[in-house]
């Protein structure tokens, strides 16, 4: 028997078989070997995890990422990692339920509501108490703060308003020879000018991945002191002010004020429309012109218009940041957001956000005022703006649903369409509604 | 004298048995081996089986928790039963969506199937510059989706898009090939067999090229037309990878969720939505997790059985 036999002997089939499984059971027992740091909620430090979203050019995360990587509070350091707006939701979801999510993140609008439901979410009362210390508390715009109190505290703290504020294209109007409107009166009429030069006097969009036309329904319904919830959170769909408003709206659509293609516009179609100058009016988010690639100053912010019955309103979104109970530490978690919240200046004065900022001291800074639409925005549009909550101030996890979901859009695009009289659109809407926040 | 005669030898010998033997020492021998043989292979296969029930079966089962839960992504909720099925069943909306995937299916199956075998067939002949042609012609299948539906887009989303003013200026209107419900659902179901008839048509090649020649050549001598042995040579002799080619479209077809959503979002009001595409709607936009996955259920399946049904078909055409 030579050293070879005996080696094939001894290395049985067995004991391959053996190997074999203990090579398989490997990647097995990585997998189930738990996730990573952020478990605990005590006192003791560690690293957090801060997951932010492309809230503008890769450079913005750039710079968030150098502010959030700077800090050095309460024994604990902080990552900062991109989370892409595709699917977000379903990506936080799926870290929180492995332990592996974020101790502070930026993210949805609502998005803190819904995870607070689920008990995930660490309340912010004492990182108010430390902004009330450092004087941080009263820099707060005027009624930025207040959607976020609940009873069982601060869901989150805003760090930015998403406006949507009406925009209009100076050629055109002057080309049609027309006022800028003020009212829905003045912008029905201007519509109809402006048709006659081949432009649209009420821009909008709901094609795939474009909220703006689902924005605009609520924004005219708010506009004319209605809404889809009364103060108290009531569903309230059916209101004469909302009727009122979607009649409006088709008549704007039956007049092709509202271009007929605008229910399968794109946010790529809708910018073309406006650099194009097919769109000379309509609500859009902040910066269109550098949006849009026409920086020459015929793209600019309207003032608010009233609708018929007096009502001015805007529409907000105001974003936030969120701390969650799965923390390496509740005190280091609570330290970062009050050291995130005092740099962000930093973030305005490098002209890296196409949104406003929530602290007076920002609107004032000469790089933020350097932009008069800018200054528009916050002297016309933030002291009237509403959310979704329309008539009510508390934001809740059922205005994601509303905003997101299916009823909503399917209420747009029906209304763009123009094949529906405004109760059975709205009836169908309040059906849609319920279904989903029947929970 | 040996009592065996030669007969009885010679089939002993066609069993593989030994003179005199009664067979039954190698048949054991025989049988032991196989058994461990079988041992062997069972214990070789068994990690890969319990990876593929960890991969397949677990989420499944999570799956099946969810559907008959009342949770969320988070949180398995209350035991519910079959309610979000019914809840499902019951809806206008899944009937709606079931009808347009079977549209799209259809269509999207067959119509890729037509371009594909065509261009197959005709790539078949002396065409100047067929290579370059086959190339071309995959590019539909190898371009990200993302990339294809975005150029669809800019070609007919706005009045001013190329097709539209095509249109136009031929005099026939303008039409909103996104924005007319009933455009939007021929356009997507273009777009779908636009994206799929390279795949038909490199499966079709394939099948083409094991046909014999010799067998057209014994039709011809017996004066069969060129649609004769187009239908009654070609078509049976590439059914096996006809039938093949038409299961995996079709669940191409069912699950297809970029094509619809990139192109059209599922609308306009849902005149293009999936049931792939309402699941994930009412999964990640309503944020109801138990009919989502329910819907997602009732398309596996719908799947699994008009899979089987392919599949008896295909191993009739073998049989045949």
């Amino acid at each position: 028997m030579n050293v070879q036999s005996a080696a094939n002997r001894s290395f049985s089939r067995r004991g391959f078989l053996g190997l074999t499984a203990a090579a398989a059971s490997v990647p097995l027992l990585a997998a189930c070997g738990g996730g990573s740091a952020s478990q605990g909620g005590g006192g003791a430090g560690g690293t957090l995890k801060f997951w932010d979203m492309p809230w503008a050019t890769p450079a913005y995360n750039d710079a968030a990422k150098k502010i959030a990587e700077g800090f050095s509070g309460a024994n604990s350091k902080a990552t900062y990692q991109i989370i892409q707006w595709n699917n977000f939701y379903q990506t936080f979801s799926s870290a929180i339920a492995s332990k592996t999510g974020p101790a502070v993140s930026t993210g949805g609008g609502f998005q803190a509501f819904q995870f607070e439901q689920q008990g995930q979410i660490a309340y912010a009362d004492k990182v108010i108490e430390k902004l009330k210390s450092n004087g941080q508390f009263d820099d707060f715009l005027p009624g930025v703060l207040e959607p976020f109190k609940t009873d069982k505290g601060y869901v989150a703290v805003p760090w930015q308003l998403d406006m949507r504020p009406l925009w209009y294209r100076k050629s055109l109007f002057e080309k049609a020879g027309v006022e800028v409107p003020k009212d829905w009166a003045s912008l029905l009429e201007a519509g109809k000018k402006l048709k006659t030069i081949g432009a649209f006097g009420f821009a909008t969009g709901s094609g795939a991945g474009n909220n703006i036309g689902n924005h605009s329904m609520i924004l005219m319904m708010i506009n004319n002191g209605g809404g889809v919830f009364t103060k108290d959170g009531q569903l309230d769909v059916m209101n004469d002010r909302n009727v009122e408003a979607i009649e409006y709206m088709l008549e704007l659509v039956s007049n092709g004020i509202i271009d007929p293609a605008a229910v399968s516009y794109t946010t790529d179609n809708l910018n073309a429309q406006w650099k194009d100058g097919k769109a000379a009016f309509g609500p859009y988010v902040l910066g269109v012109p550098e949006r849009v690639g026409d920086t020459s100053g015929d793209i600019v912010v309207a003032s608010p218009i009233a609708g018929p019955h007096g009502d001015k309103t805007a529409l907000v979104f105001p974003n936030n940041i969120m701390m969650y109970t799965n923390t390496p530490s509740q005190d280091a978690s609570e330290e970062f957001l009050v050291y995130y919240l005092g740099q962000l200046k930093n973030l305005w004065q490098q002209k890296l956000m196409n949104a406003l900022p929530v602290f007076k001291s920002i609107t004032e800074l000469p790089e933020f005022t350097s932009d008069a639409n800018n200054v528009k925005v916050v002297n016309e549009y933030v002291p009237i703006a509403k959310t979704f909550a329309s008539q009510g101030t508390a934001l809740s996890a059922d205005l994601a649903a509303l905003d997101g979901g299916q009823a909503l859009n399917q209420f747009t695009q029906t209304v763009l369409t123009g094949k529906t009289d405004a109760k059975s659109a709205l009836q169908a809407f309040e059906t849609g509604l319920k279904s989903v926040l029947k929970k | 004298m040996s009592s065996t005669t030669a007969p009885s030898g010679l089939a002993r010998a066609r069993k593989g048995l030994a003179p005199g033997g009664s067979g039954g020492g190698a048949r054991n021998r025989k049988s032991k081996l196989s058994a461990q043989t079988s041992r062997t292979f069972f214990w070789l296969l068994l990690p890969s089986v319990i990876l593929l029930v960890l991969i397949h079966g677990y989420p499944l089962f999570q799956a099946g928790v969810q559907a008959t839960h009342d949770g969320n992504l988070i949180q398995t909720g209350d035991f519910v039963g079959i309610e979000n099925f019914q809840q499902v069943l019951a809806s206008p909306a899944f009937w709606k969506a079931a009808q347009f995937t079977l549209l799209f299916t259809i269509v999207g199956v067959f119509g890729s199937w037509a371009v594909g075998l065509g261009l197959a067939l005709l790539l078949r002949t002396k065409i100047p510059a067929g290579g370059t042609f086959k190339v071309l012609l995959l590019l539909p299948w190898v371009v990200p989706i993302v990339v294809s539906s975005t150029a669809w887009n800019w070609l007919v989303a706005t009045p001013d898009s190329l097709i539209p003013s095509i249109f136009r200026n031929l005099g026939l209107g303008t039409p909103l090939f996104l924005a007319d419900p009933t455009l939007a659902a021929v356009t997507v179901m273009i777009f779908k067999v636009w994206v799929s008839f390279p795949f038909m048509m490199m499966m079709t090649s394939a099948a083409l090229a094991s046909v014999d020649s010799t067998v057209y050549e014994a039709a011809n001598m017996d004066g069969a037309s060129r649609f004769q042995q187009f239908t009654q040579i070609t078509l049976p002799l590439i059914a096996r990878s006809t039938y093949i080619s038409w299961i995996l479209m079709t669940i191409f077809c069912v699950n297809d969720f970029p094509t619809i959503y990139l192109l059209t979002g599922g609308g306009p009001v849902d005149a293009t939505t999936s049931l792939v595409v309402l699941a994930y709607r009412t999964v990640f936009q309503d944020f109801a997790t138990g009919p989502g996955v329910a819907i997602a259920f009732l398309m596996t399946i719908t799947l699994v059985i008009v899979s089987v049904i392919l599949y008896r078909q295909i191993r009739k055409s073998s049989v045949e």
